[in-house]
């Protein structure tokens, strides 16, 4: 028995199954993103001031995957139009269009955007000190009014919270370049002199949590026995200092044997002088958690668009479009309504997690 | 789209309009960005630039929902226009429940008159 109105709309509604059905997952779907964006505005709303760190975003990669979502956007349409006019020839160059840029997408989150935060550090520290002596080492004695400038663009886009934050809570961002155990320095490395693929990838320490190492909590310090990390703060960001530094505080100069090329020059930390070290990653941070929780979940939907483009462009989608070129033609429909909507979410993402 | 076009609409009208939208949706994109790095949020206010940017993000997301995703043409069928309010109402209905709560409660140090109906 052949099943009523696969191709042709139903007369009552106007609409052919697969469009219907499409239709109530999209309102499902706007639930789902409705509700983890409440989640975020809440969070955000009820956020202490100075917590909220979406200031360390990367704006430029936003938005580039921006414009790349909407030139797919585009190009599925062209495609279904494409079938529209019988061109199976612009449907498949239309076709691969979308995909190329679904897939540069995924490639500059999950290969150059999500790995640069789960290798990217921050560090506050035990007292206001021990903050000021590295501050100092790598900044000179003037380092507050820089530092402020930093907080404030980071952490502090409504500029009210610098005089109630302390010195030790403004954590100090880079990349973890080395570390010093008791047998001597190592260098951490990097994969393919990449600093966003770092070794150093994840690495954790609470000092809060050291009681409890028994636990399910990872500490980096005790599974390497590390004394002292060498952090090259974030290049374009904090100034960036070439000479050795006074007090506990040593620089690793040029001519240093662990000297790292690109402009970055470590700043020695020692384990005694760091209350918290932590990576982007979710537990960074309630902004963090949210991020990953709203862009992840918005890749898998990417994924799972880019997963059934390409099993229209196989010979088995060819044969169904020969037997049934309208049906194939609503299928590429609902597809395309699909994907608009994933664009739809990530027009609001951008702005609300990169800008605002 | 639920009415039928013939292919020299969608040659003369339709793909001009993709591109249209396209070109909409880029010059959005690049102005939020834009205002951004020109510090829109120092010179204006934040509560301003988030009015400014979500409003820009509205008008993208009209053009793609409007042309791209076609309800130009079928908003008047019923089973979607009713199913896209009757989403959109439950969804208002049910964030209101929690923003309402928040709006009624203070921050920590503060008294909370979530319960109070003096």
């Amino acid at each position: 028995m052949e099943i009523p109105y696969n191709s042709k709309p139903r007369p009552d509604t106007g609409l052919y199954n697969g469009k219907a059905g499409i239709w109530i997952f999209l309102a499902s779907e706007i639930m789902l993103f409705g509700g983890v964006f409440s989640a975020y505005v809440l969070l955000r709303v009820g956020a202490e001031p100075g917590t909220w760190s979406m200031g360390l975003m990367n704006k430029w990669v936003g938005a580039f995957n921006t414009l790349i979502l909407i030139a797919s956007s585009a190009t599925i349409v062209l495609a279904w139009v494409s079938l529209k006019l019988k061109d199976w020839a612009g449907f498949r160059k239309w076709k691969w269009a979308t995909v190329v840029f679904a897939a540069t997408f995924l490639i500059v989150k999950w290969s150059y955007e999500w790995p640069a935060k789960f290798t990217h550090y921050d560090v506050k520290f035990v007292s206001n000190e021990a903050a000021a002596d590295v501050y100092r080492g790598f900044m000179g004695s003037d380092f507050q009014e820089k530092q402020k400038e930093i907080w404030q663009k980071r952490y502090d886009p409504k500029k009210d919270t610098f005089k109630d934050v302390k010195l030790k809570d403004m954590p100090l961002d880079g990349h973890i370049v080395g570390y010093w155990d008791k047998k001597g320095y190592h260098d951490v490395g990097s994969a393919f002199g990449l600093s966003f693929w770092s070794h150093a990838f994840v690495w954790r320490y609470d000092e809060r949590n050291v009681s409890k190492r028994k636990g399910s909590y990872r500490d980096t310090f005790m599974e390497k026995d590390i004394v002292a990390i060498e952090l090259a703060p974030t290049h374009g960001v904090w100034p960036d200092r070439k000479h050795a530094s006074t007090g506990k505080i040593q620089y690793a100069s040029a001519s240093d044997d662990h000297a790292h090329g690109g402009g970055h020059h470590g700043v020695r930390i020692e384990k005694d002088q760091i209350s918290r070290l932590s990576s982007y990653e979710p537990a960074h941070s309630t902004f963090f958690a949210t991020y990953y929780t709203l862009t992840g979940l918005h890749a898998l939907h990417v994924l799972g668009g880019i997963l059934v483009m390409l099993y229209h462009l196989l010979p088995i989608s060819r044969r169904m479009y020969e037997r049934d070129p309208e049906r194939f033609t609503n299928r590429i429909e609902i597809t395309g309504l699909f994907w608009h909507f994933v664009d739809l979410v990530w027009i609001f993402l951008f702005p609300i997690l990169y800008l605002l | 789209m639920s009415e039928e076009h013939s292919p020299e609409y969608y040659r003369k009208k339709f793909i001009p309009l993709i591109y249209m939208v396209g070109g909409i949706l880029i010059a959005g994109t690049i102005i939020t960005f834009a205002a951004d790095l020109m510090g829109v949020a120092d010179r204006f206010g934040f509560t301003n630039a988030i009015i400014i940017a979500l409003s820009i993000a509205t008008v993208k997301a009209s053009a793609v929902i409007y042309i791209f995703m076609h309800l130009k043409w079928d908003i008047n069928l019923k089973t979607i226009s009713l199913t896209l309010l009757c989403t959109v109402i439950f969804l208002i209905g049910m964030m209101w429940l929690t923003v309402g709560s928040e709006i009624d409660s203070n921050k920590p140090g503060g008294t909370d008159t979530t319960w109070s109906h003096e």
